[in-house]
């Protein structure tokens, strides 16, 4: 009987993160308020007056309402699996990223191994929607952005490797993220640390590779390929692609400031939320808006190749110098 | 079946059509429209590549033979409800090519067109007008639709 309560009462625990808090509803609106921000924001760099911050939310009412096309040549399942997996791969993901000094974690599943698996799901989305959306336009995104995906996913793993390394201080490699956090509060943040910023450099160029923004929009480029693989998406189906956008922003920056800023403030959870969201916030405007609103887009072998020669080679140094500084 | 009309047209998504233009009308839609000084992102208004992801769709050029299957084809993509913007002379007229033996314009002989833009090349004012016009258009078809769907359902039941 004891058993039973415990196990409903952590199911219940469970499906709380996965819909309020940090998942769901707290991820969602801080995703569309961080994406009008960003919107507004590269609106002002560029001396323009700017759309106004509540429309992505506008944007996804908009579509929840427009008719939804499927190409008659498309592979009907997939066509309509392919949103939501994406959806619901960052939905979990959400759901399991604690907020220093408000909140640990799921215990036992904040891992960030799971991340390694969970964060190319929106990828992988594209991968099968182009593929099964039957538009040439829509093959060519796809094969981009395969391409692009192993050149991204290759710093991202040995940044990994090099904080897992730190943490365990050489005896293992420790990847839960509540023992990252603690690690961090006690000795200082990796950030800050000499060894660690070489790998805080490749996790911003990390950024947008991952969010697919200028200059690595190449599997979306409007003005050549007309958005490759969401071409034929129209109505609630683009909808979902959208959601699973504003969540992934919400994971990958939050797993940034988790990795190498994860300092909290004397004051109580609620205004460590706050602290995490205005870190998180400052991430974005500078590893995303910045280099969004200065840059025009890469060709796909120069994307490749400048994620396997700079951020690649900024983590592994960083890995090396933590072998070196244990 | 749009959720809150009056939402939904603050977010127009834009597309344009280039029916044998000479570019200046596109021009100005790419670039003026856009710039600092007029920036119609403000209301809004976003360019897509996808004729599926579009609202409102701005039609340049007078309709030449050669493009006009493929114009016919682009603007049945578009997916209901959509607002037609004629730009320029050419489409609304065919303008100086009107007449031609290449023309098959004007372009609404093919396409309902609900707002024309008239210039050579309409000024950006004009175009941000011609938007704004869209959109009202747009909020009272939504709304029609809505009001339609209601009185249906009230003589099915009475």
């Amino acid at each position: 009987m004891q058993d039973l309560f415990s196990s409903l009462s952590l199911a219940g625990w469970a499906l709380f993160h996965l819909l309020i808090f940090p998942g769901g509803l707290f991820a969602l609106s801080a995703g569309l308020l961080f994406k009008g921000l960003d919107r507004k924001f590269e609106a002002r760099l560029q001396r323009r007056v700017g759309p106004p911050v509540v429309q992505p939310l506008l944007d996804l009412v908009k579509l929840a309402g427009k008719e939804s096309m499927l190409p008659e040549t498309a592979h009907r399942t997939i066509f309509h699996v392919a949103p939501l997996l994406g959806l619901v791969g960052m939905a979990v993901c959400a759901a399991l990223l604690p907020v220093p000094g408000a909140y640990g974690g799921l215990p036992g599943m904040g891992d960030m191994l799971v991340y390694f698996y969970l964060l190319p799901l929106p990828a992988v989305a594209l991968i099968l929607a182009g593929s099964s959306s039957s538009s040439p336009f829509g093959a060519l995104g796809f094969s981009r952005e395969m391409t692009i995906m192993f050149a991204y996913e290759i710093p991202l793993l040995m940044v990994i490797l090099a904080v897992a390394l730190k943490v365990g201080q050489g005896q293992a490699a420790e990847f839960s993220l509540g023992a990252i956090v603690a690690y961090q509060l006690e000795n200082g943040q990796f950030g800050l640390h000499w060894a660690l910023l070489p790998a805080f450099l490749a996790y911003l160029a990390f950024l947008p590779g991952t969010m697919g923004v200028p200059p690595f929009d190449i599997p979306e480029a409007e003005t050549e390929i007309v958005e490759g693989p969401l071409l034929e998406y129209s109505g609630a189906s683009l909808a979902c692609f959208q959601l699973a956008g504003v969540l992934k922003s919400i994971v990958v920056l939050g797993l940034g400031v988790i990795l190498f800023f994860p300092g909290t403030v004397p004051g109580g959870a609620a205004l460590n939320v706050i602290w995490f969201l205005a870190k998180c916030l400052l991430l974005m405007c500078v590893s995303l808006t910045l280099v969004k609103a200065a840059c025009g887009r890469f060709r796909v072998e120069q994307a490749f190749s400048f994620y396997l020669k700079y951020p690649a080679g900024l983590a592994a140094l960083s890995l090396i110098l933590v072998w070196v500084s244990l | 079946m749009a959720f809150f009309p009056s939402i939904t047209v603050r977010s127009p998504w834009l597309y344009r059509i280039n029916a044998g233009s000479c570019n200046g009308c596109d021009v100005e839609l790419a670039t003026t429209a856009f710039i600092p000084r007029f920036d119609v992102e403000r209301l809004g208004c976003k360019y897509c590549g996808s004729p599926r992801h579009a609202d409102i769709v701005f039609i340049t050029g007078p309709l030449t033979l050669r493009v006009r299957d493929k114009v016919l084809r682009v603007w049945n993509e578009i997916p209901e409800p959509k607002i037609t913007i004629a730009v320029g002379i050419c489409p609304i007229s065919g303008g100086v090519f009107r007449g031609g033996h290449s023309i098959d314009g004007p372009v609404d002989r093919y396409i309902p067109v609900d707002v024309n833009v008239p210039g050579c090349p309409p000024r950006p004012q004009a175009i941000m007008e011609g938007v704004l016009l869209a959109r009202d258009l747009w909020l009272q078809r939504l709304e029609e639709g809505k009001a339609g769907k209601a009185e249906a359902a009230y003589a099915a039941i009475s």
